[in-house]
């Protein structure tokens, strides 16, 4: 049934409907209508799960890294420095390869202090192993949590469906509900493949000396492997039932491209109405929205940018004095992808809330066109430069 | 859909698992602190002068253990049915609730008890010591003397008690009437005493010849005299005035007068209130005056309340100077006084306000302004050979050659009831150290059975019980971990509506029901004992506390938390089962190597 609700919203109805036994959560805004429907849910009823109040993120995680080695599906969501504080247990949550799920916001860290959108914060866990998958509306963020329990629960990895600030979370659109029934005929009941029995009893996590530690980490690395193809499969899956379908990358008018511009999140939204008023002036742009950031589908993205002559990126994060991240794994991905790989343009725009128009599109797109050969480093869009001089 | 499809890929999982026994790994050599149970001392505990283990009554209440709970009491107060009563109920200020909501209503729990003991048949603990062959005289039967002989007769002596009056409990019996103390509640407790052997002979006024002569058939006298003699006004006209005490006593354990229709009360203790208040159940109106403020009335804060609420009038500020009689009516005149300064003893002074009198009329005039000893000999001489203890002095070598005692009212700071217990217990305790160990030990004795920080004494300490393994640490509100506790309502038994109460010397609280009072006892936070509430157990992360009761599949017994242990072997010292401990009774120490 087709219901008006915000992003957070999309995101509880998906955790209620994939059934979850424990849901643990720390408040956070942006992240905080989502664990506030979900404590309603356990407590109306409407969700048979039990909600762990705990005094931090830390704690949130652990909780359900405790539920999920139990052997019941578990949730949580969390948000900056909310997940910044998770980040010891985030290792936790892959090594012990339990299929936990939650609900990231990308909102900026401070300080400055500052509650709107900002990638940094997810970006920042990709070295977890954890699965990051990004959306850009409300329907894409109910349908990637039901997707992230079927994917999380096959290859024995956590996932992190990532949500813009605001954007997203607290944007209210049509989103179409499926009901407890159809959701039960896509999502399996969670059938732990090991888990903490008395009746049969053995110690996880046990000390790993170096003869075995190193088979553990290239274990996660092969389970990464597989994930993009599993993901596929199961997203087939989903499209026969539900009719809709993603991609590990989402393309928009490349097919004849010369100039494609990549990002992720709500600012493809933007793009798109500035790439369809590009190509009326005659422009060959196209969009590639990246959906899967871990594992980074390497094979996905070379294909859907074979084509391209130029590739322009755009970062809403900064990793530090080496410039927009999803540009240089992009970069990476790109080298030894042919004979002729495309250029590529990095850019950092829209840090902490400030807004991407299609304007900042057009920018983006014409100091692309316009120049021969991309700069070194990333350039930043939109910046007041007299705040600088001081 | 299924899952299955994806076996084929045989995707990776190689995860740290491992089916060997875990208690190889001995976690607890990593640790460098270390846990343990350390039973700590309520405030309510150390407060109550008759150091009553209140936290572990009211966790027996709570589980049902009614008759456990009164012997609880019984180790350390002969007089349950009257503290329940009449105790002023320091432990209830002192109560770590009192932070959290409302004290826990201990005073009221106490009276359950005494109704349950009487409508249960609760069989009490007669044992005594084996006979320690020596015989001890107990002068007076007050409430000092009472809790003499009941604890000296269970340690074995044999004890004599000599009433001037034809009947047992000094100011009990006279001094506090009926609708605080019925007489059936003293009788009781006076069984229970003459229960252990303890003879006592009434119409037996003591002399000074008797104790010169006491060493022929007794091996030492307890003198418990209280306060016999009214204090005098000191104002003229002051035999016109009629002696409060006697009042009582006779409105208690004689015919009930007819009204004289007013009357003014002098004094603002609790002595006064009372015959304020019996004088109203005469029919007669009453007015109290007082030469200080109502705030500054030593009388107990919760009597004033209910005296003024029965119809009790209060004069402050109001020095008696001066009694006259005009014809069939008295005069009082007063000097108006007014508060100036704070004094060293934190009472309010006041001083007379330059020229302003005033005259009150009535029919009669009490005089209830306080008693002392009603001789010299009662009181311990002036002598250093004297040792004064916190509420007993003892003269071990006197002209009669043998111990002579002092206890109650003349000794004691405080003139309480619960006062006067402790004074006897005190010196039970300290003839008996004298007797088995010689004299120097005595006070360090006294020391050894001290309930928390206080003056406070234990028996049960004394007999070597397992309350001596408690810590001297009081526990504070903020030694515990609220947590755990939620939110609850107070409450005492239903009281009769003060103008019914007015019309009869009748009882005015009535008693709470059981399941009232499981509820009232489960308030308590039952502070620095183990009450089982397994948070320790369940915490630990090495599942290295141990509770052997509950492995044996027990429920509650009496010995709650003795049985459990820290497994140091797998103890990592992370010092959760401390912190989750809602009541504090375990600490966490550095390890001694």
């Amino acid at each position: 049934m087709r219901e008006v609700l915000e992003g957070s919203q999309a995101v509880a109805e998906a955790a209620r409907l994939a059934r979850v036994k424990v849901v643990s959560a720390y408040p956070i805004t942006p992240q905080t209508h989502i664990v506030e429907e979900l404590a309603k849910f356990c407590s109306d009823g409407s969700l048979d799960g039990k909600f762990i109040c705990v005094e931090s993120e830390h704690s949130a995680m652990a909780s359900v890294i405790g539920a999920q080695s139990g052997g019941v599906r578990s949730f949580t969501a969390s948000s900056s420095h909310g997940l910044a504080l998770m980040h010891e247990m985030l290792h936790w949550a892959s090594a012990a390869r339990l299929p936990i799920v939650m609900a990231e916001v990308n909102r900026a860290l401070g300080p400055g202090w500052n509650l709107w959108v900002d990638q940094t914060d997810s970006l920042a866990q990709r070295d977890t192993g954890w699965i990051q998958l990004y959306c850009a509306d409300g329907q894409e963020a109910f349908d990637t949590t039901i997707l992230a329990y079927r994917l999380a629960e096959i290859v024995n990895l956590p996932v992190m469906v990532v949500l813009d600030a605001f954007f997203l979370s607290h944007t209210y659109e049509p989103v179409d509900i499926p009901t407890q029934a159809e959701v039960d005929k896509y999502l399996p009941p969670y059938e732990p493949k090991f888990l903490m029995d008395t009746k049969d009893a053995y110690t996880l996590n046990t000390v790993a000396p170096p003869n075995v530690y190193m088979e553990m980490r290239r274990s996660i690395q092969m389970a990464m492997e597989a994930a993009p193809e599993v993901y596929e499969k199961i997203e087939d899956e989903f499209y026969e039932q539900f009719g809709r379908r993603y991609g590990l990358a989402e393309e928009y008018r490349c097919e004849d491209a010369d100039t494609v511009l990549v990002m992720a999140g709500t600012a493809a939204s933007t793009a798109r109405v500035a790439i369809d008023n590009l190509r009326e002036k005659g422009e060959k742009v196209g969009l590639l929205r990246i959906r899967m950031f871990r594992p980074f589908p390497v094979n996905a993205l070379r294909k859907s940018l074979e084509k391209a002559k130029k590739v322009a990126v755009l970062d809403r994060n900064c990793s530090f004095g080496a410039g927009g991240i999803f540009a240089q794994e992009l970069k990476a991905a790109l080298y030894g992808s042919g004979p002729n790989p495309p250029k590529l343009y990095s850019y950092i725009t829209g840090l902490g809330g400030r807004d991407v128009t299609v304007d900042t599109i057009g920018t983006m797109y014409a100091m692309t066109r316009d120049r021969e050969e991309p700069a070194s480093e990333s350039l930043w869009l939109g910046l007041n430069e007299e705040m600088l001089k001081s | 859909m299924t899952n299955e499809r994806f076996d084929a890929m045989h995707i990776s999982l190689l995860i740290p698992k491992s089916s060997s026994y875990t208690t190889k790994n001995k976690t607890g050599s990593w640790s460098f602190m270390r846990p343990r149970y350390q039973e700590k001392t309520a405030p309510c505990s150390a407060r109550c002068p008759c150091g009553q283990d209140i936290p572990r009554i009211e966790m027996l209440v709570s589980r049902g253990g009614l008759e456990a709970a009164w012997r609880t009491i019984l180790a350390e107060n002969p007089l349950p049915g009257t503290c329940g009563r009449v105790c002023f109920h320091p432990c209830e200020e002192a109560c770590n609730r009192g932070e959290f909501d409302a004290p826990v209503s201990i005073n009221a729990l106490e009276r359950f008890l005494d109704d349950a003991a009487r409508d249960q048949s609760f069989s009490e603990d007669n044992s005594k010591a084996p006979p320690k062959g020596k015989r001890v005289a107990i002068v007076g039967s007050g409430p000092a003397s009472l809790s003499a002989a009941y604890f000296l007769a269970r340690l074995g002596y044999e004890c004599e008690i000599f009433e001037a009056g034809e009947a047992p409990g000094g100011v009990l019996r006279g001094g506090i009437p009926s609708y605080r103390l019925p007489n059936a509640t003293l009788d009781r407790e006076i069984r229970r005493i003459e229960g252990l052997g303890v003879t006592i002979h009434y119409s037996a006024p003591v002399s000074p010849e008797f104790i010169a002569s006491a060493r022929s058939c007794f091996d030492a006298v307890f003198l418990g005299c209280g306060h016999g003699k009214p204090t005098a006004l000191g104002i003229p006209g002051e035999e016109l005035a009629l002696d409060g005490l006697e009042f009582l006593n006779k409105s208690k354990n004689g015919s009930l007068s007819a009204s004289i229709g007013s009357a003014l009360v002098i004094g603002g203790g609790n002595s006064a209130i009372d015959v304020a208040r019996s004088l109203l159940r005469s029919g007669t109106s009453a007015t109290i005056v007082y030469r200080r403020r109502r705030d500054d009335m030593p009388a107990f804060s919760h009597e004033i309340a209910r005296a003024v609420e029965e119809g009790v009038k209060i004069v402050e500020l109001s020095a008696p100077a001066a009694i006259t009689r005009k014809g069939k009516i008295l005069e009082l005149t007063v000097r108006k006084m007014r508060p100036t300064e704070i004094g060293a003893d934190g009472r309010m002074r006041v001083v007379p306000i330059e020229g302003q009198t005033e005259i009150l009329a009535a029919d009669a005039i009490y005089s209830a302004v306080g008693a002392s000893a009603a001789e010299a000999w009662m009181l311990p001489p002036q002598n250093p050979e004297v040792l004064h203890l916190s509420h007993s002095a003892a003269l071990w070598n006197c002209p009669a050659g043998i111990p002579l005692l002092y206890g109650g009212d003349p000794v004691n700071e405080e003139e309480s009831v619960a006062d006067a217990i402790a004074s006897g217990k005190q010196a039970a305790i300290a003839l008996d150290v004298f007797f088995t160990k010689g004299q120097a030990s005595v006070e360090a004795e006294i020391i050894r059975c001290k309930v928390g920080d206080g003056t406070s004494l234990s028996m049960e300490i004394y007999l070597g019980g397992a309350r001596q393994s408690r810590a001297n640490k009081v526990v504070r509100f903020e030694d515990l971990n609220d947590d755990y506790f939620v939110l609850s309502e107070r409450q005492r038994g239903a009281s009769v509506p003060a103008e019914v109460s007015v019309r009869s010397f009748a009882e005015i609280e009535s008693c709470l029901d059981e399941a009232g009072a499981a509820k009232q006892a489960e308030r308590c936070f039952n502070c620095g004992i183990c009450n089982d509430c397994d948070n320790c157990r369940t915490y630990c992360p090495e599942v290295a506390v141990f509770a052997a009761r509950a492995a044996r599949g027990g429920n509650w017994t009496e010995d709650a938390g003795v049985d459990r242990e820290v497994n140091v072997d797998y103890c990592k010292g992370c010092g959760v089962c401390v912190t989750e401990c809602p009541r504090c009774a375990m600490v966490i120490e550095e390890q001694q190597s």
